[in-house]
């Protein structure tokens, strides 16, 4: 057991700190960098419907979630009533479909074999893939060169339980908390550099996302409701149901009252 | 460019006043560099900058600048490549502003119309076309590439709300309003669009000759008016129409005389517009008065000859 009271002393290769401490901040800001830019570089945003029927078959859905939504707040009665049944009839016959009414009832296409629904998923794996790599590449490698190095001594006391978060890789018992193994100073950096990044990159990491807001003058455009693999026949069909279920009562309805109540005349 | 917001954008002395900083915003589009190392060390390649260039832009072509526009347009497809496709309609623009005749106007047509054939989802140059066939004096080409647009694009405020003034302008008011509806659907609380509409249930309970048509549309823009002072409050076009639109509905009960059916009680309605006056009075005293900002005078102008003619 350590000793209380006492100061445990190591004396440590000042070479360690030249060839194992700098060196994995230096490789784990640089993968930092590059990583961004490889997301940067793999992001595709949502991508804008292809064709003008596809355009509407996706609005004609957030269509219907703003008359679910806004309707109350604004429009009379008569015309949510007519627009409720445009819609509910549209959905139901399958008018809005990308290939109409007639191509209702057909089985869904395969989510592996249709290309747009298998580039959506691939998005999602290409940033995982970002994040992991490199990440599993650094680790293997600290693991293979820097084993089981104690490599930096911090200035403050720390209770026992930082023991497991900051000598993973060393395996003594009596080693006092404030020193920091080589393993632990990766995950350190891995999850204590995001303020370096915001320095180097530029706030929020702007740089991409300028060039994206640019490309889209009407970011509405271009929202797709339908996920991978979901069917957008199912989704009318939900969204008319929804519809018809819906009891409207219109903010219009009284509005000088209230107008009057405000002004107290 | 930060006054682009709080300013009004019709107004033609604060365009001027945005458009003269010209010099220094572009100054400023010019220095960004995206490149990794220089890209630390030059001015920062914000969201912000580019809208400002881009609103330049508008107010270079608006106060007749039209070297400091081809900059701005220059930088932007500098910044985004020319086939970008907001940097496409931007510079569709500036190109329909110098054009000399409606020939050269008709050439930028047809390359709008071929543009589209290649790609048919161009929402920016779209627009453009049908705005460009709204000012070669084609409303109805205009009207009808816009329900084409809608049908494909049926969340594009701007659009419907285009969509509802053209109607407007050839007279189809209940098609305005429709068209109007669909926009405030999908901004409920643009107490603008509710004014608007307001206006536009006026303009259609004057036109109609059936009793009961012309108090209800009445009725609706009493409503409309009343929701719109009660999203923002000392609105003055929602006071203006608040009061025309009141007495006007007054003035069609006491002609209907009979079946007093009326869904807002003519008190109430005296009541109405009774506040509307003293409100705009108000709101005339506080604009006409020595420590007023310079705020819209035509508006204020009106108000006040409403208020004469109802005192007189």
């Amino acid at each position: 057991m350590a000793v209380q009271g006492t100061e445990q002393v190591i004396h440590r290769d000042p070479a360690l700190f030249y060839w194992i401490l700098l060196p994995i901040t230096i490789v784990m800001i640089l993968t930092g960098v590059l990583r961004h830019y490889a997301t940067v570089l793999l992001a595709s945003p949502s991508k804008p419907p292809a064709t003008l029927l596809e355009s509407r078959e996706r609005q004609a859905l957030i269509r219907g979630i703003n008359l679910r939504n806004n309707a109350a707040a604004a429009i009379s009665s008569s015309a949510f009533n007519t627009r409720k049944e445009y819609l509910i009839d549209g959905y139901k016959k399958g008018t809005f479909l990308r290939g109409g009414a007639e191509s209702r009832g057909q089985a869904a296409p395969n989510p592996m074999s249709d290309p747009a629904a298998m580039e959506g998923m691939m998005g999602m794996m290409k940033g995982n893939m970002a994040m992991m790599i490199p990440q599993t590449l650094i680790m293997s490698w600290i693991n293979a060169f820097f084993a089981g190095f104690v490599i930096l001594k911090l200035p403050f006391p720390l209770t026992i339980r930082f023991k497991s978060m900051l000598q993973s890789g060393v395996m003594t018992r009596d080693l006092d908390v404030r020193w920091v193994s080589s393993l632990s100073w990766y995950f350190l950096c891995l999850f204590g550099l995001q303020s370096v990044f915001i320095f180097i990159l530029g706030n929020e990491n702007s740089a991409s996302q300028v060039a994206q807001q640019m490309a889209q003058a009407n970011p509405g455009a271009t929202a797709n409701p339908f996920g991978p693999g979901q069917e957008p026949d199912k989704m009318f069909q939900a969204e008319a149901e929804n519809l018809e279920v819906l009891e409207h009562w219109s903010v219009l309805d009284g509005a000088e009252d209230r107008l009057l109540q405000i002004y107290g005349s | 460019m930060a006054t682009t917001s709080t300013t009004n954008p019709s107004d033609p002395a604060a365009v001027l006043r945005i458009a003269q900083k010209a010099p220094s915003v572009l100054a400023k589009a010019s220095s960004v560099s995206t490149i990794f190392p220089a890209s630390i060390f030059s001015s920062a390649d914000s969201t912000e900058l580019w809208q400002d260039v881009e609103q330049l832009l508008y107010a270079c072509l608006r106060s007749g600048d039209d070297e400091s526009a081809f900059l701005c347009v220059e930088r932007l497809s500098d910044r985004f490549g020319a086939d970008n496709e907001r940097v496409m309609a931007l510079r569709g623009l500036y190109q329909e502003a110098v054009a000399k005749d409606d020939a050269a106007l008709r050439t930028i047509l047809e390359d709008y119309t071929k543009v589209l054939q290649e790609n048919p989802i161009h929402v920016p140059i779209h627009k453009r076309r049908i705005a460009l066939l709204k000012s070669l004096g084609r409303p109805q080409d205009a009207i009808a590439g816009l329900v084409e647009f809608v049908d494909s694009f049926p969340t594009d405020i701007e659009a419907w709300c285009e969509l509802s003034d053209l109607y407007e302008s050839q007279g189809h008011i209940s098609q305005a309003i429709f068209s109007l509806e669909e926009a405030v659907l999908i901004t409920p609380h643009a107490w603008n669009l509710h004014a608007r509409l307001g206006e536009l249930e006026y303009m259609a309970g004057t036109s109609s000759s059936d009793h009961s048509e012309i108090r209800k549309h009445l009725t609706q823009a009493v409503r409309r008016f009343s929701r719109s002072i009660e999203l923002c409050d000392d609105y003055l076009r929602g006071f203006y129409g608040l009061k025309l639109a009141s007495e006007k509905l007054l003035g069609a009960y006491s002609s209907a005389k009979a079946n007093a059916d009326s869904t807002i009680p003519p008190e109430k309605l005296q009541q109405l517009s009774r506040l509307a006056t003293s409100k705009l009075e108000a709101i005339v005293k506080e604009r006409t008065g020595p420590r007023s900002s310079a705020g819209n005078e035509s508006e204020v102008i009106a108000v006040q000859q409403l208020l004469n003619s109802s005192k007189g």
